[in-house]
Parts: structure tokens; C-alpha cells; sequence
């Protein structure tokens, strides 16, 4: 029997059987992490949320999903017609493929055949993951696109840049994973975890990641790609109907993709949390979908409080934050990880010594981070002052009114680039007529 | 899976390693040296790096080692070309430096990323911006040479062949005047060079398909054993050849040389066209040799087709040129050419006479490039040749100088040009390519018909209205021209201490 | 490799392990194409000039130029940023898996390919290529 133990051996009626519990599970996931998130936004703003439709409104998404469907469809003028149809649907699939290699639990019996709770798994799993993240990119870049309007393009660049800024930094997180896994397929990363799990270990990884997995699903407080304020609807704006609510269901099937990546990586999966791991029976049969659902719905929330708790970054903020800070922070952590395992196993370092080492290291980069840090604080207060000293002269007949051209008794400056350009004229103007 | 660390020959390597350290060391530079001592830094940087690892060549040329898991071979032709790519280097940094000639600055434009003819640039131009980044270029090109001629795997003959291209790429488009010309001089040879990679890399699969390794060493085993299943080989070698005759300018891949040649900044030409002529033609035959050795009757016929074309095509087209730097471009065609009987030849013989005609090639082309870039007309370089007549008369040294060039190229005895195709072609002979030479002398003599043209434009003809001036330069070009003359003349009249040091290096090792 | 002759009550089982994203695959492309094509159906056509215009906040859409127009270059940099980084992961990933065999040697290369893609990174930085505004 190969490492992969079971899989690729079902029988074709279970892979069926499989793939139809993935796509169920998933679609009734949607529906309910809608509805859950709704009404944990209204608990948290003072009000109750949708609670009409079924027991406690649990049935409004799926009405949604209805109504949705009986609305009119609109294919904007200046639309390319044919990928205007096809981003939705890419989206869509992306969304549900991530999910072919997630373990949901071990080894199960299902109608007498012996299988592992999870659709199919392969040495570089993980690596399909993210290559299937990035394919999902494509539906909203290209639905930017082709919307042939200047909203959804804007958004569509936006969350393309986003979400491959902070693909960077969620895949750095991952190599101390497979690190310590020694080993990208998912099955055997949680069965790696069964003393302890990755995020207690390598907590600046985990930390990395759900940041970054915020910023990839293009969540708040990253939503900037569909910030109501600036982009209107971002990249779907054009859309409407059923091709809109695809974008819908793609984003929050995303939403789970992530955090049951989260909980496969870093929580232990299906393993059973501490106290139910000392029941002996905890992590057999069907209970570690139990302990998994519980996982994902911990990030879920985490999700929905985020949305309730924190405002929407600026963009440059955003930028600046998953370039300069995400980035530089996983790839030291990476770096710092990897010599310290090899160096105590290989070299025989000992823990005191790494210890040692490792505090000298921490603090020479604080005291670089701290000096780099002053300085450009100091060059960007100059900055401000500057353009504030600058503003201050501008004319300004009646402050925030309309600007309009300077009276005769008014100074009025140029930007530097522009007074630097009228300078050099009028001395090449002196130079010709000398 | 047991892994096994390959070994490091550290005091091999260091020459590679000191201009790598140095290319990186030189973008810190760019990123944290203010711009007022940016220029000065680079220069310091650059030079003594080039120097040290000349010096450190010499010092190493004794060795004779494969390293780094049989993928790198530093033996004695591959210690030849390292030292005489970075000595043609330096002369060709001395060109780049060259901040005297032109009144608004050096060759490069004082910010490539600004829009030819917009405001912008006017002002970089009226500010006295210089471009500093064409020297960590440098140093990654002539780090990627280095490892191209010493590369003995066909993974690392792919890192070397971009290292070395990419930077080369860039430094085509940097041109100061006419800057248009220049960028698309950069476009077409970032395309076609990708495209050339490409086949490169197809062929690089095939032959892996074939051997099932990568190695020089394996793949000539493969070659030995495995007789008779020839197709992959062939087509591969076919696509590996492309690439490398792109690289050296062979018809029918020259396309981009005289496009190239003519919009690069004069400096880049020069030090680009002798140093990767050096560098393409030590890894075509270390490649042919030390890989292919086994199948040296299917790819000889192949070189002698390129050969012929380069040399009849190169001459033919050149004679109708009228730019001084297409012509050269066509010259380097057809010089390709002439160097390809030498590698047909595929004896000990053939290799050192090709090493020879490679270093005297490069001193004669550096230093031609190097009085190009002196004459000059109000908008820039007079690269048009009816411009330069009657230059003898205005500027006899000037004149005098490129004319030892022109006869160089020509091989016209006395000159390093005359011993670098007598070798060249005696090798071809004694290797029973008679009728391959025969070609080659006819080809030659109808080269020299052009070459001799601008001799007699410039000593014949009266200098008219528009003949240019030649503008005195400073040190930098002065040193690289007077040592490109004189070792284009030493190198014909007591060539012996090159052959001696030629003939001791021996050949490729296995 | 991971195919295994049948063992059990003679169901055939020549399912290889990438086979079951294939019928994922098919199946949720199925539903979106399904669902896409679902609703010109189901949905109402009132035709109105204004509505299949560019939407602008209710004002006259500006004309868009061809092809969507030149875009901003900072968002090309990011782009080249992120395929050097991708391909940084892509050498990062194997050399995790297989860094407990490939002891001090693979460590001290791996740290100085990440130092080598540093420096373009800072160089990048102090040329401002990071910044928005």
C-alpha cells in the first residue's frame, strides 16, 4: 500500500457519493454562514436580523437565492459578452475544487468500504490548493473586465492585486508547516499535529495566515475591492441575478475554504481539541467532523466579528501593510524556524544556546526596526508638514469651498514639479533672447 | 531518497562568486548611496571587482576541476575565455564610464523610464541625472558569461544564458540619443532572445528525454550506448544550437544584430558585441565537444551550412550598408561565421585557434566601437558613413586607429585579425574542410572590400561640410581605445606569448 | 502507483487519486454553467436604454476607451513583485518537505537564495516601488 493509504481506491459510486456530500455540504454551508453571519452582525449592532423566513429566518438565504433568480438578467452594452458570462462560472468552480483535499476525518466505513473522510489526496496538495485559489482570481479579474465599466474594472484590479499581495505572505506561512509536516499533503500535515498542534508551535505562522487569509477572501476589514464608499459594487456591479449570486456563493464558499484550510494547517483538522482527546474514542468514526465543523465555525465567526468590529483600511494602508510588514515578517520567521530546527538537530546546538542566539537576533532586529521605524516616521511627519504648510498657503478664499482662480491680490503656488517646470522655461526663455 | 550535497571547489569558483557578491553589493548601492556619490561608488566597485577577479583567474588558471555536481568545468579554455571576458569587460566598463564626450552627460539616458521627448526627461537631462543602474548590468552580464563558458550541465548553461542576456536586454534600451531607436533595439532583442531561450530550453527537455540527464558527461555516455534511437537527440541538439546561434549572430538567427548593434549606446555595443561572441562560443563548443562529440558527424553539417551562410551573408549585406554600426553588425556576422570553421574543425587545433581568433576579434571590435563613439556631429554620434569622410585628414590618429581596426577585421597580416583566420582556417584545412575554407577565403576577400571602403573614405575622399569632428575624450576611452590598438597590433606581430598560453591550457575536460 | 487491484466484493476500483477532482470539477462547473443559464430564463426582459449602460451612479456613462484603457504601472510592478515571490515559494515548498535531509547544506543555500531575492526587494523598497497614494 502506497503513503496514501486509501486513497484513489474508492469505488466510483463513493467517489459520487463523496462528491455529492462536498457539494451539499458546501452549498448548505453558504446558506447558513449567511444567515449566521446576519444575524451575529445584527446581535452585534443592536439589532436582530432576518428572522422571518423559517425557524429564526434560517431559510432567507435560500429565499434570497430565489428571488434572485427570478430578477431580471442585464448584459451591460459595453460588455465582452462572452467572458462576461464565463468569470461567474469560473469563480464558482474554483471555489468548489479547493475542496477535493480537505480531511474532514480518518477512516470511516461507509456502506462497507473502508475510506478516509476526505475526497482525494496526493502529495502536493496544499500546492493544489493555492494553485486553485490563484484560478479563482481570474473569475474576478475577468469579471472586472469584461463588465466594460469603469467600477468594476477598478475593483477587479484591485482585488487582483490584493489577493495575490497577501497570496505572498499566506504561502511564507506555510513553509514552517510543511516544515515540521515534512509533507504538503493534507492528510498527513494533520496527522502530524497528534501530540500538538501547529498553531501552538509555530504561532507567528498561524498568526500570518488567518491575516492573510482575511486579505485573500477579500473580507473586512480588507474589503476594499467592493468598498461601497469608492467602487460602488467593485468587480460585480454589472452583475445581477443568478451570475451575481454565483460571486455571492463563490465568496463564501471561499470563506470556508480558508478557514478549513486554517483548521487542516494549524488547529489539528478533525483531531479532537484537548479535553474531548482524553475521551479514547474521540478520534474515531464519524466524530472528527464534528470537532471540524466546530473548527471552521470558530473562524467563521471570527470572520463575522471582524466584519462587526473593524473599519475598512485605506488602500495604501492595505498595500504598505501586506508589503512591507506581512511579507518581511514570514519570510524572517521562516528563516529563524528553519535554523533552528536544523541547527538543533543536525548541528547539536543546544536549546540554551538557540535560546541565546535567538534573543541576540530578536533584539538586533527590534533595535533595526526601531531605528528604520524613526526614520520613516520623521520623513513622512516632514511630509505632512510640508504639504500642510504648502495647503496653508494655497489659496483658500473660503475654506472646503470650491476652488477658483486667485484674485489680483492672492499669492498662489504651484506644485514643485510644475514651479520646477516654469523655472527652467524661463531661464532657457533668458537664455535664448541673451 | 538519499541526497547527496554536491561539492563546492570554493577557490574554483571565486572569481564567479566575487563578481556575483560584487553585482549584488552594486544594487545595495543603488538602493541606499545617495545619488551624489552613487557614480563613484559603482565605478570603485566595478573596476576593482573586474580586476580582482582577473587577477584571481590568473591565479587559478593552473586548475583544472568539474565542481558543483559536474555542472560547472573550470579548465584551461574555460579560464582563457573567463580572463579574456573580463579583461574585455573592464576595457568596455572603461567605455561605459565615459562621461566627457557627450555634452549632456555619458552614453545613457539620465532616466530610462521617462518617455522620449517629454518634459521629464528634459529636465532629468537639464538636472545632470545619470543612469547608474547599467553597472550592477554589467556585473550580472559578465557573472552570467563567466558561468556560460564554464557551464557543463544544460540547466546551468540556461541560468547563464539569462543571467547573462537579461541584463544585456536592458542595457540595449538605455541609449541617451535617440532613444527610440534605442527601445525598440531593446524589444527586438528581448523577443527574440526569449524566443531563442525557448527553443534553448525545448531542446534542453528533448535531450533529457534522450539521456536522462542533464550532465555533459552522462549525455555523451548516452550517446556511446545508446546508437541507433537518434531522433530525440537530433531534434534536441538542433534547438540547442538555435539558441546558441542567436547568441554568437550565425545566419540564420542574425536578425537582431544589426537593429541591435545600431541602437544600443555605442559603449554597450562594443563591450557586448566582444564579450558575448567570447562567451556564446565557448559554451556552443564546450556543448558540441563535450556532449556531442559522439555524434560529430550529424551536427558537422549543420555548422558548415550555418558557417557558409554566416560568412557569404554577413560579407554581401555589409557592402551595402551605410551606418557605420550596421556594418560592423554585419561584419560580426560574418566574423561568426569565420569562427565557425574553426569549431567545425572540432580538433585540439581548431579549439585553440577559435580562442585566438575570439580575443583578437574583441580587442579589434571594443576598440572600433570606442572611436565610433568619439566621432561625432551636432545631434550625436555621425554613425552615417558618408559622414566620416575625409576624416583622415581632420583627425590623421583618429583615422589612423580605426583603420588598424578596419584591417584587422579585414585579416590583413600584421594585424591580430590576419593570425586569428590563418589559425582558423589552417585548423579547417587539417581537419578536411578544404572546400569549407575555400568559401571562407572568398568570403573574406569580399568582407575586406568594405572594410577597406572606409579607409579610403576617410584618407581618400575630402572632408566636406558635414564630416564629423572627434571630440577628445577623457581618460576612460582613451586608455580602452590605446589598449585596444595595441593589442590588435601586438597580437599580429608577436603573437606567440597568446599561442603558448593558448596551447598550455590544453582542452575541454569530461 | 496508487492504484491498487480490487480486493473486496468485486467492485472495480480504478479510481486514481486525481480522478474524484475531475467529477468535483465537472459537477460544480455543471451547477454554475446550469445556474448562469438558469436565469435568462427565470428572470423578467423589460428592456430600458439606461439600464444596460455602464453604471455611474445614475449619471451619463463616460465612453470607455479600448481594450479598458491604460492601467495604472504600480499595478504591474506588484505583478512582477508577486511572481518573484511565487517563484521564491515555489523553491521554498520542496526545500521544506526535504529540509530534515538536506541538513546545513540546504539550509545555507536556501538562506542565501532568499537573500539574493532580498536584495531586489529592498532595492525596491528604497525606489518606492511600494508605495500608493
Amino acid at each position: 500500500m502506497s503513503q496514501f493509504g486509501l486513497f484513489g481506491t474508492d469505488p466510483w459510486w463513493l467517489v459520487i457519493v463523496k462528491v455529492l456530500g462536498i457539494f451539499v455540504m458546501l452549498v448548505l454551508l453558504t446558506l447558513f454562514t449567511i444567515w449566521w453571519e446576519r444575524r451575529v452582525v445584527s446581535r452585534m449592532q443592536n439589532r436582530i436580523g432576518p428572522n422571518r423566513v423559517g425557524p429564526q429566518g434560517l431559510l432567507q438565504s435560500l429565499m434570497d437565492g430565489v428571488k434572485l433568480a427570478l430578477k431580471e438578467e442585464i448584459l451591460p452594452k459595453a460588455a465582452h459578452r462572452a467572458v462576461y458570462w464565463i468569470a461567474p462560472v469560473i469563480s464558482a468552480t474554483a471555489a468548489f475544487l479547493a475542496f477535493a483535499v480537505i480531511p474532514f476525518g480518518p477512516t470511516v466505513s461507509i456502506f462497507g468500504v473502508e475510506t478516509p473522510l476526505q475526497l482525494t489526496d496526493f502529495p502536493v496538495s496544499v500546492l493544489y490548493v493555492l494553485a486553485i485559489a490563484s484560478i479563482g482570481v481570474y473569475g474576478l479579474v475577468l469579471a472586472g473586465w469584461s463588465s466594460g465599466s469603469t467600477y468594476p474594472l477598478l475593483g477587479g484590479l484591485r482585488s487582483t492585486a490584493q489577493v495575490i499581495s497577501y497570496e505572498i505572505a499566506m504561502g511564507l506561512s506555510f513553509v514552517a508547516v510543511f516544515l515540521y509536516a515534512g509533507s504538503m499533503s493534507t492528510s498527513q500535515i494533520v496527522l502530524a499535529q497528534e501530540p500538538i498542534w501547529f498553531a501552538v508551535i509555530l504561532l507567528p505562522s498561524f498568526l500570518i495566515y488567518v491575516t492573510a487569509m482575511v486579505g485573500e477572501t477579500n473580507r473586512a476589514p480588507f474589503d476594499l475591492p467592493e468598498a461601497e464608499g469608492e467602487l460602488v459594487g467593485g468587480f460585480h456591479t454589472e452583475y445581477s441575478s443568478l451570475k451575481f449570486a454565483l460571486f455571492f456563493l463563490a465568496e463564501y464558499i471561499n470563506m470556508v475554504t480558508v478557514s478549513a484550510l486554517a483548521t487542516t494547517l494549524f488547529l489539528g483538522g478533525y483531531l479532537a481539541p484537548w479535553p474531548i482527546s482524553l475521551w479514547e474514542s474521540a478520534n474515531t468514526g464519524w466524530w472528527p467532523m464534528v470537532w471540524w465543523l466546530l473548527k471552521v465555525q470558530i473562524f467563521i465567526f471570527v470572520f463575522i466579528w471582524l466584519r462587526g468590529t473593524l473599519p475598512r483600511l485605506r488602500y495604501d494602508q492595505f498595500m504598505k501593510f501586506g508589503w512591507k510588514v506581512l511579507i518581511p515578517v514570514a519570510l524572517i520567521w521562516t528563516i529563524i524556524v528553519a535554523a533552528v530546527r536544523i541547527l538543533r538537530d543536525q548541528v547539536a546546538l543546544t536549546n540554551t544556546e538557540l535560546l541565546i542566539a535567538g534573543v541576540v537576533l530578536i533584539l538586533i532586529l527590534l533595535a533595526g526596526a526601531w531605528v528604520l521605524q524613526g526614520r520613516a516616521e520623521r520623513r513622512e511627519q516632514q511630509r505632512d508638514a510640508d504639504r500642510a504648510a504648502r495647503a496653508e498657503r494655497q489659496l483658500d478664499l473660503v475654506p472646503g469651498a470650491h476652488p477658483v482662480p486667485p484674485m489680483p491680490s492672492q499669492t498662489f503656488e504651484y506644485t514643485p514639479r510644475r514651479s520646477a517646470l516654469l523655472t527652467t522655461q524661463a531661464t532657457m526663455k533668458e537664455a535664448e533672447d541673451a | 531518497m538519499e541526497f547527496i550535497s554536491p561539492e563546492l571547489d570554493y577557490a574554483a569558483l571565486a572569481p564567479m562568486i566575487v563578481v556575483g557578491v560584487a553585482a549584488i553589493i552594486s544594487v545595495l548601492v543603488e538602493a541606499f548611496a545617495p545619488r551624489s556619490v552613487r557614480r563613484f561608488l559603482q565605478l570603485v566597485l566595478v573596476f576593482t571587482t573586474l580586476i580582482g577577479a582577473l587577477v584571481l583567474v590568473v591565479l587559478n588558471s593552473g586548475m583544472r576541476v568539474l565542481t558543483g555536481g559536474q555542472s560547472i568545468a573550470l579548465d584551461g579554455p574555460a579560464w582563457i575565455m573567463q580572463g579574456t571576458i573580463l579583461i574585455l569587460a573592464i576595457l568596455g566598463g572603461l567605455l561605459m564610464a565615459e562621461g566627457g564626450v557627450d555634452p549632456s552627460g555619458d552614453a545613457f539616458a539620465p532616466r530610462a523610464s521617462a518617455l522620449p521627448g517629454s518634459e521629464d526627461e528634459r529636465q532629468f537631462t537639464i538636472r545632470g541625472y545619470l543612469q547608474t543602474e547599467v553597472w550592477p548590468f554589467l556585473l550580472f552580464a559578465v557573472l552570467g558569461m563567466m558561468l556560460f563558458v564554464a557551464s557543463n550541465d544544460l540547466l546551468m548553461m540556461f541560468i547563464a544564458l539569462e543571467v547573462m542576456s537579461l541584463p544585456l536586454y536592458l542595457l540595449a534600451g538605455m541609449a541617451r540619443r535617440r532613444r527610440l531607436l534605442s527601445q525598440e533595439a531593446a524589444l527586438k532583442y528581448f523577443l527574440l532572445g526569449a524566443f531563442s531561450s525557448a527553443f534553448f530550453l525545448f531542446g534542453a527537455a528533448l535531450i533529457y528525454g534522450y539521456s536522462g540527464s542533464i550532465a555533459f558527461g552522462p549525455i555523451s555516455f548516452a550517446i556511446t550506448t545508446k546508437a541507433g534511437e537518434n531522433t530525440l537527440l537530433l531534434i534536441g541538439i538542433a534547438m540547442l544550437l538555435v539558441g546558441l546561434f542567436f547568441k554568437i549572430g550565425a545566419v540564420p538567427f542574425h536578425q537582431w544584430t544589426p537593429d541591435v548593434y545600431q541602437g544600443a549606446p555605442t559603449p554597450v555595443t562594443g563591450m557586448m558585441a566582444a564579450t558575448v561572441k567570447v562567451a556564446a562560443f565557448g559554451a556552443l563548443m564546450r556543448l558540441l565537444y563535450v556532449a556531442f562529440g559522439g555524434v560529430r558527424w550529424d551536427w558537422e553539417i549543420l555548422l558548415w551550412i550555418v558557417a557558409i551562410l554566416s560568412m557569404l551573408v554577413g560579407s554581401i549585406i555589409a557592402i551595402s550598408q551605410s551606418d557605420i554600426k550596421r556594418m560592423l553588425a554585419y561584419s560580426s556576422i560574418a566574423q561568426a561565421g569565420f569562427i565557425l570553421v574553426g569549431v567545425v574543425a572540432a580538433s585540439p587545433q581548431g579549439l585553440a585557434s577559435v580562442l585566438f581568433y575570439l580575443i583578437a576579434y574583441g580587442f579589434t571590435t571594443i576598440g572600433a566601437f570606442a572611436v565610433i563613439s568619439l566621432v561625432r556631429n551636432a545631434s550625436g554620434e555621425a554613425t552615417s558613413i558618408r559622414d566620416w569622410a575625409g576624416l583622415g585628414k581632420k583627425s590623421p590618429l583618429i583615422a589612423a586607429i580605426f583603420s588598424v581596426f578596419m584591417l584587422s577585421l579585414a585579416g590583413i597580416p600584421l594585424t591580430g585579425g590576419f593570425i586569428g583566420k590563418w589559425g582558423v582556417f589552417a585548423a579547417g584545412v587539417a581537419a578536411g574542410d578544404a572546400w569549407l575554407v575555400i568559401v571562407a577565403v572568398i568570403a573574406s576577400v569580399i568582407a575586406a572590400f568594405f572594410y577597406v571602403r572606409v579607409i579610403v573614405l576617410m584618407y581618400f575622399a575630402d572632408p566636406t561640410p558635414d564630416t564629423a569632428a572627434v571630440v577628445i575624450p577623457s581618460g576612460f576611452t582613451t586608455v580602452s581605445l590605446a589598449a585596444g590598438a595595441t593589442l590588435t597590433i601586438a597580437l599580429g606581430i608577436v603573437p606567440q606569448p597568446i599561442l603558448d598560453i593558448i596551447a598550455n591550457a590544453g582542452v575541454f575536460i569530461r | 502507483m496508487l492504484k491498487r487491484p480490487s480486493i473486496t466484493r468485486g467492485v472495480p476500483r480504478a479510481v486514481n487519486v486525481y480522478t474524484p477532482i475531475l467529477v468535483l470539477g465537472l459537477l460544480a462547473f455543471g451547477f454554475a454553467a446550469f445556474s448562469v443559464i438558469l436565469a435568462t430564463f427565470t428572470g423578467p426582459k423589460r428592456y430600458n436604454r439606461a439600464k444596460v449602460d455602464a453604471y455611474e451612479c445614475g449619471i451619463e456613462a463616460t465612453p470607455q476607451p479600448m481594450g479598458g484603457g491604460r492601467f495604472p504601472v504600480k499595478y504591474y510592478l506588484t505583478a512582477m513583485m508577486f511572481i518573484i515571490f511565487d517563484i521564491e515559494l515555489v523553491f521554498l515548498y520542496p526545500w521544506a518537505v526535504a529540509a530534515d535531509q538536506l541538513e546545513v547544506f540546504g539550509l545555507v543555500a536556501i538562506v542565501l537564495f532568499l537573500v539574493n531575492l532580498a536584495v531586489p526587494y529592498i532595492y525596491e523598497w528604497r525606489r518606492g516601488g511600494l508605495e500608493w497614494d
